[in-house]
């Protein structure tokens, strides 16, 4: 058989990709507190528990204002970064776009105490606002890479075109650009926020007494009677996370069908 | 038909010994030209020899370094883009990829605030004009490459500009459309009387459209002439080998005077050359006489010369349907030159090896020196 052993091998890593995926909603469906075979028969009572837990509802509050927040901001920052290293030549470009990526590659923990010793310094009081800063900081590089990719499969002359044709500079990036990149402004939104809310070293560390999902999430762990109401919570994450991110797709091919371009993948 | 208007006499454009620098690496040194409104004219060479750069120079797309640049008269040094009487074809047409062909064509009227009725209006006036009527409500990505180059021309004409700058914009097409294109610009270029200013690299294509051709080299203007000028009477060795086909013999200048230089040329022995006919040889090089390859004429048998003719053996003969080139050596010379001949009915194709006649007169030969 040809290819035999490459088939095996693929649903071997489907199954130690997914099996984790699959047990969380058996174990949230599962009517027993200890999480282990065999499987004790159907309830949703998890779902109704985690409805009524104490603290779940104002850290799901603060992930999304930080999540939105961090999107949005690592975003607009990402058009002016990918734009100008797409369209303009300055000395020491190369340097400072290193610089910028420096995060994506720095371990986490690292920056989170790093930020968490400056914040001390400048004596700033921790809150979700730290959080923001520090997650904008961690999502750019990735806003970057996907809006620079953007930016740079447009024709210069489009540009041109549209200031030929008596627009201003200012008119013709909303007439033209923007409408031409929003599918990987999209995509870039929609990849840092999902970074954003699954994010727990920097949140954390710069929380101070606001918790966010993931910490909540982490610090639920300790109760064992708790747990099955995280897998209830981690079932709905899931599906949310594959609806966002199909609804991401769904824009970026409709963007490129629209443009006429050629679908050559894209981040998703 | 619509007949050829006469250009006028008024300038359009002008520019004033206009450099461009790029950090250390002259674009553009010294251009002085001026082009004339109505006209057909064409920026033709090589490329990287300034001419796509001049042609941004007069859209607004680069600043100049030094000189003038005037449009109908007004410096427009301090003049963006958007607020130029010009208006551009891109060589990749930049049609907005996300609107449709309609919306392509009426950008540039967005800044008048027209009734919608009077916008459809003007958009169906020159999407006929380019002979894409009906084709408005298209997407502007599913069109062919013939097509975005009408949308790039109706969107450009549609604003009334005092000039239309064409930057190489029939080089994506193949051969056949190209030609369809050439007769379909000219015929526009009369119908509106816009200046077009066109940028191409291919002397055809410069030949059959233009008014007047301007032909560059790093960064200078060689020759500004009409098309037959630059053909019979180049001005340089250099413009004459980038135009068409010629051939150079070695001759030497024996004696000079104001109406006639007195020249030995291989080939043709002492002859005299009007000084017009006279025309600047590459650096390091000795004068020599160039012809174009359909200047002379290859005799039948019995067929007398009206001039002059020489002796002549066929070492390779090309057959091209219409015409045949033959590459001749002329008696007294060292290398063949290329002769062109129309095919006529009746007359046989000569053979390699044939010893044959060449009719010539002095007056189709150009001295180089």
């Amino acid at each position: 058989m040809r290819g035999g052993w490459f088939k095996v091998y693929a649903l071997a890593y489907l199954v130690f990709l997914y099996a984790p995926i699959v047990l969380l909603p058996m174990f949230a469906f599962n009517d027993a507190t200890v999480i282990a075979f065999p499987l004790n028969g159907f309830t949703t009572k998890w779902f109704s528990e985690m409805w009524v837990a104490p603290g779940l509802w104002p850290a799901l509050k603060n992930s999304l204002i930080i999540a939105v927040s961090s999107a949005v901001i690592a975003t607009a920052l990402g058009i002016f970064a990918a734009r100008a290293s797409t369209r303009y030549k300055f000395p020491g470009k190369a340097g400072i776009m290193g610089l910028i990526m420096l995060p994506l590659v720095l371990p986490e923990i690292i920056v989170a105490v790093s930020l968490l010793v400056v914040l001390l310094g400048i004596g700033m009081p921790l809150s979700i606002f730290t959080v923001i800063l520090g997650h904008v900081l961690m999502t750019t590089p990735f806003t970057i890479a996907i809006l620079t990719s953007a930016f740079q499969s447009l024709d210069r002359s489009l540009e041109e075109a549209a200031y030929d044709l008596g627009e201003t500079p200012i008119s013709a990036f909303r007439l033209v650009i923007l409408p031409l990149v929003m599918p990987g402004i999209i995509s870039s939104l929609l990849i840092s926020f999902t970074i954003s809310l699954d994010e727990f070293i920097i949140a954390f560390f710069l929380g101070g007494t606001q918790v966010t999902l993931p910490v909540y999430i982490f610090s639920q762990f300790r109760f064992p009677q708790s747990v099955p109401v995280i897998m209830a919570l981690g079932t709905i994450l899931v599906a949310l996370s594959i609806l966002l991110l199909s609804i991401a797709e769904y824009f970026r091919r409709r963007g490129i069908a629209k443009s006429g371009g050629k679908d050559t993948g894209g981040f998703l | 038909m619509i007949p050829k208007p006469a250009v006028s006499d008024q300038t359009m454009i002008e520019f004033k010994d206009v450099h461009k620098w790029y950090g250390d690496y002259h674009a553009l040194r010294g251009i002085t030209a001026t082009i004339r409104a109505g006209e057909f004219f064409s920026l033709l060479g090589p490329s990287g020899c300034g001419k796509t750069t001049l042609l941004r120079t007069i859209a607004g797309f680069e600043g100049i370094s030094e000189g003038v640049v005037l449009i109908d008269g007004k410096d427009v040094a301090d003049v963006p883009a958007n607020k130029r009487p010009t208006n551009m074809v891109f060589q990749s047409y930049a049609i907005f990829p996300h609107l449709t062909v309609a919306q392509n064509v009426g950008f540039g009227l967005r800044k008048q605030r027209l009734a919608k009725a009077d916008l459809d209006a003007r958009v169906a006036e020159a999407l006929e004009m380019v002979g894409l009527k009906g084709y408005g409500a298209r997407a502007a990505h599913a069109l062919s490459g013939g097509q975005r180059q009408r949308v790039a021309l109706a969107r450009a004409l549609i604003l009334k500009p005092k000039v239309l700058l064409l930057d190489e914009p029939l080089s994506a097409l193949d051969k056949k459309m190209r030609e369809q294109m050439q007769v379909e610009l000219i015929k526009l270029q009369r119908q509106v009387g816009i200046t077009f200013i066109l940028v191409t690299h291919d002397q055809e294509e410069a030949l059959v459209m233009s008014d007047r051709i301007a032909v560059m080299f790093e960064g200078e203007i060689a020759q500004l002439s009409d098309a037959e000028t630059l053909y019979r009477r180049p001005n340089s060795r250099r413009v004459a080998d980038f135009i068409g086909t010629m051939n150079f013999l070695p001759a030497e200048v024996i004696s000079e005077t104001a109406g006639s230089i007195e020249v030995e040329a291989q080939g043709f022995g002492r002859i005299h050359v009007d000084p017009k006919q006279a025309a600047s040889e590459a650096p390091g090089k000795s004068a020599s006489i160039g012809f174009r390859p359909e200047t002379l004429t290859i005799l039948h048998e019995g067929q007398q010369a009206t001039d002059r003719e020489v002796g002549a053996t066929i070492e390779e003969v090309v057959y091209y349907g219409d015409m045949t080139y033959y590459d001749v050596k002329i008696d007294g010379t060292e290398k063949p030159v290329r002769l062109s001949m129309r095919n006529v009915f009746g007359r046989p194709v000569l053979d390699i090896g044939m010893r044959t006649r060449i009719a010539w007169s002095p007056g189709a030969l150009v001295l180089f020196r």
